[in-house]
């Protein structure tokens, strides 16, 4: 009974720093429809800035600065968040999809760095020895567990509540504006690309700060953690969730994690070990087959927000519309 | 009696389902005619002649083009049964050559009458034949609309329906370009024309059609129109002309 | 000493402007960024490999090498057969996927996102279907000719630089002119005055599917033959082909080519510089050079 809590509180807490690196992508492509195929090095960002900051001084490597985790963890966002900041102003006046192109370029290179930086990322053993909230609690399991989980818990909360009033405030609401109808946006005197920019920061901020205390709860990371693997994971959790919607990525996120450890067991027990690759292979295609099927059947995900993700084409209609009928007011 | 080129009847359009911004048009366009369609900005010009092009879904009513339904025509395959239409805007292939803006409009035609179609503009349009290779979005407003002109009547529509092609263009290039058209259609090609300037409208064709908010208002030869005190009230800005 | 970067890096180039012309075509007439396009380099390589294995099986003749080179005729036959098979997947792929998508009026993003999802899938099929091992055309080994004092080259590169550079001169006098070209070059204009100049758009886009797939397949294929064939090879030269394809200018044909050698030769040089650890970084160093400096491209027009 109580192994199967512990394991229960395991799996939420893990579910839950998934739901906090959504809830950044959410900012990014819910909200300001910006597409962010870099996930899993923004992640990666903010678990390695945290751990290099809070790890104990090891010999060889720079970094094991010994400071709390809560510095780590604002040190993480803080570099994940000045990476999307960059990679925005480098790309967000430009074509659409150079952001997705430059920030999947982007998550080959920290992939590389992380693999060959060995003087500041351990290279292909990664960092260990990440200290653990409540690491003294670590002698009772149970009390240990459920201290980890109500951290995530809050932490989980507070991202909701002050992304749910980001969104909600005047600001959000230009941002939503800005992907619906860029135009009309524009006329009213905002800049597109600094509310952009701005959302794609902190949305890599966020990501970057649930990379880091997903990295504190497991208390060790490598660069195989990192993987396009991951940014597929987080985006069909979004995807399902419904992007735009807050609650729906965090459900997003507990129930792929859940049918992915669910799969994945599956896999485990059903085939024998020298097919277990192939079949985490199959379990991938079906990954990228439900994406692009509930992009096809179901756009707006299990809890969509009403109205998101109308065609550029359709906007462009509705200008035109709104011309005409304009048009008509004044010679009536 | 000549024939009917273009029948519309009872046409609702618009680029929503629910959003309709033509309301049930009736308009008839007989062989030979130059009608030119007139009527308040926003009343649903652009978007009747789009929609009869295949560009604006339609909702209901019919198209019939000599007769035979087009509503449900996909727009690549009305160029075939003798339908042309020159949009207002982005009307040439500005990154292309003239002659290759040409050459692609020639690609429906059998390949045997292609080279000799092409000749045929250049002889009709001299100014494009100067300089067949240069692009076409170094051209000025004029000779734009002459080469958009040109690759709608290469494959000798029977009905040649242009979009404000007088838009943005000089006093002297818009007396040009409707001469151009005068001549086309004593040639015997059928012209639909949509017009911003009602008396230039009135001018050059046979016989106006006024759309008012979607629908018919008015439609009479032009000498009526242009006489019609009520039309130089509301569109002429005053008072109406000596009847002709 | 300074002249067998050169080679290596105009070989590995060739393949990169290979893949970069079908993302330069589908990006400038479907208008996304293909994320997929990465697997049609895999899935050309492997199909090609399907065949060639079960030509070999049942004509073994077909496996004697070819003159100088290390493969028999069954790896030419495959290329053919596998740029048809390559082809198919590509309009069988639009027709599940892009064009549904393209029918709701999706917008352009959610095309990215799906060819992400695709890819995904693609990918991890092979892998299922192949497992991860590198596999080869041949285990032939071949002695590098010395050509130039200090530069040495296979035969098999040697025809691959030529295949190459035939296979772009073709796709760019189809482009420039032949009647299907231009409808192409019309449509990625402007889609809309294409089809009321009488152009099929729909027959536009599976043509640049079918273009597109078979260059892939012939990228995937020559990459094969040259150094060897993996489920990941699509993925590990999808950030070389964007970078080319953006560095080209979007919708150049030659501009891909020129780029995907440029790439491929600042990647041979940086390696000997700082190590092949880092080879991957090249492409993106490129690509973010590219978008600060001139982000149209070299021989694109400049965007409004």
């Amino acid at each position: 009974m109580i192994d199967l809590l512990s394991y229960g509180a395991f799996f939420l807490t893990m579910a839950l720093t998934y739901a906090v690196i959504c809830l950044g992508l959410n900012l990014q492509w819910g909200q300001a429809g910006l597409f962010n195929v870099g996930v899993a090095g923004f992640v990666a960002v903010g678990a390695y800035v945290s751990a290099i900051l809070t790890t104990p001084p090891v010999d060889g490597r720079i970094g094991g600065f010994g400071l709390p985790p809560l510095a780590g963890w604002l040190g993480g966002g803080l570099g994940a968040g000045l990476l999307c900041f960059l990679l925005g102003a480098l790309t967000l006046r430009l074509r659409a999809d150079y952001l997705a192109i430059a920030t999947f370029g982007a998550a080959v290179v920290i992939q590389l760095a992380l693999l060959n930086l060995e003087g500041l990322t351990g290279g292909p053993f990664g960092i260990g020895f990440i200290p653990r909230p409540f690491g003294g609690l670590a002698g009772e399991p149970g009390l240990f567990a459920a201290a980890n989980l109500g951290v995530l818990i809050l932490l989980v909360l507070a991202c909701y509540l002050v992304l749910q009033h980001l969104t909600r405030s005047p600001w959000g609401r230009v941002l939503r504006a800005l992907r619906e109808d860029e135009e009309a946006a524009r006329a009213l005197g905002k800049d597109p690309v600094a509310y952009r920019l701005q959302a794609f920061a902190i949305g890599g901020f966020v990501m970057g700060l649930g990379g880091a205390a997903q990295a504190h709860f497991i208390g060790f990371i490598a660069p195989d953690n990192y993987l396009p693997t991951l940014t597929f994971q987080v985006w069909t959790m979004l995807i399902i969730g419904g992007s735009g919607n807050m609650r729906g990525a965090i459900l997003g996120a507990v129930l792929v994690w859940a049918l992915w450890a669910v799969s994945g067991s599956a896999v485990s027990a059903l085939f024998p070990s020298g097919q277990q690759a192939r079949a985490a292979s199959l379990q991938l295609v079906l990954i990228g087959v439900a994406l692009s099927a509930v992009l096809l059947l179901r756009p707006r995900g299990l809890l969509g927000e009403a109205g998101t993700l109308r065609s550029p084409l359709r906007r462009a209609d509705r200008r035109d519309t709104a011309k005409i009928s304009q048009g008509q007011k004044t010679n009536a | 009696m000549s024939a009917d080129i273009l029948r519309v009847s009872a046409l609702a359009a618009g680029y929503q389902p629910d959003l309709p911004i033509l309301n049930g048009v009736d308009l008839t366009v007989r062989d030979g005619e130059f009608v030119v369609l007139l009527g308040p900005n926003g009343a649903g010009k652009s978007t009747l002649v789009k929609c009869i092009a295949g560009l604006v879904p339609v909702h209901s009513g019919a198209i019939r083009l000599c007769g035979e339904e087009i509503a449900a025509v996909p727009a690549h395959m009305k160029l075939r049964r003798g339908l042309a239409f020159v949009p207002q805007t982005e009307n040439i292939f500005a990154r292309m050559t003239i002659r290759e803006n040409l050459q692609l409009a020639a690609q429906i035609l059998p390949k045997a009458r292609r080279a000799g179609r092409i000749a045929a503009m250049y002889d009709t349009f001299p100014d494009l034949a100067a300089a067949p290779g240069r692009r076409a979005g170094a051209l000025s407003g004029g000779q734009r609309q002459m080469l958009a002109v040109a690759r709608a009547l290469i494959v000798e529509p029977r009905l040649l329906i242009l979009d404000e092609p007088s838009a943005g263009l000089s006093p002297l290039m818009v007396a040009e370009v409707f001469e151009r058209l005068r001549a086309i259609n004593g040639a015997g090609v059928t012209i639909l024309l949509v017009e911003q300037n009602v008396r230039a409208g009135l001018e050059i064709a046979s016989r106006g059609v006024i759309l008012v908010e979607g629908r018919v208002a008015h439609d009479a030869p032009s000498g009526d129109l242009a006489g019609d005190p009520v039309v130089a009230e509301l569109y002429l800005g005053g008072k109406a002309e000596a009847p002709a | 000493m300074m002249l067998q970067p050169l080679m290596d890096g105009l070989v590995n180039g060739a393949i990169i402007g290979l893949g970069a012309i079908g993302v330069t075509l589908t990006y400038s007439i479907l208008r996304f960024a293909n994320f997929a396009h990465g697997e049609l380099l895999s899935w050309g390589a492997y199909l090609a490999l399907t065949v060639s294995a079960a030509l070999g099986a049942l004509l073994p003749g077909l496996g004697t090498p070819i003159g100088p080179f290390s493969f028999g005729w069954s790896v030419p036959i495959a290329l053919l057969a596998s740029m048809a098979l390559t082809a198919g997947l590509a309009l069988a792929v639009d027709w599940l996927l892009f064009g549904r998508l393209r029918q709701s009026g999706a917008a352009q993003i959610i095309l990215v996102m799906a060819s992400f999802g695709a890819a995904l899938a693609l990918r991890n099929l092979l892998e299922f279907i192949y497992t991860s091992s590198p596999a080869y055309f041949t285990n032939e080994l071949q002695i590098a000719m010395k050509i130039l004092p200090g530069l040495r080259a296979t035969p098999d590169q040697l025809l691959v630089l030529g295949l190459a550079l035939v296979t772009v001169v073709l796709t760019h006098l189809l482009l420039t002119r032949s009647p299907a070209g231009r409808a192409m070059r019309a449509v990625s204009e402007n889609p809309a005055l294409a089809s009321l100049a009488g152009i099929d758009t729909r027959a536009v886009i599976r043509l640049v599917w079918i273009l597109g797939a078979a260059l892939a397949a012939v990228g995937g294929i020559l990459s094969g033959v040259i150094v060897q064939i993996r489920p990941t090879m699509g993925l590990d030269l999808l950030l070389p082909l964007f970078a080319a394809a953006i560095l080209g200018g979007i919708g150049s044909v030659p501009g891909a080519m020129i780029a995907g050698l440029t790439v491929g030769l600042a990647e041979s040089f940086a390696v000997g510089l700082v190590g092949a650890e880092w080879r991957a970084a090249v492409s993106f160093v490129i690509l973010v050079a590219v978008l600060i400096l001139r982000p149209q491209g070299i021989f694109g027009k400049a965007m409004a």
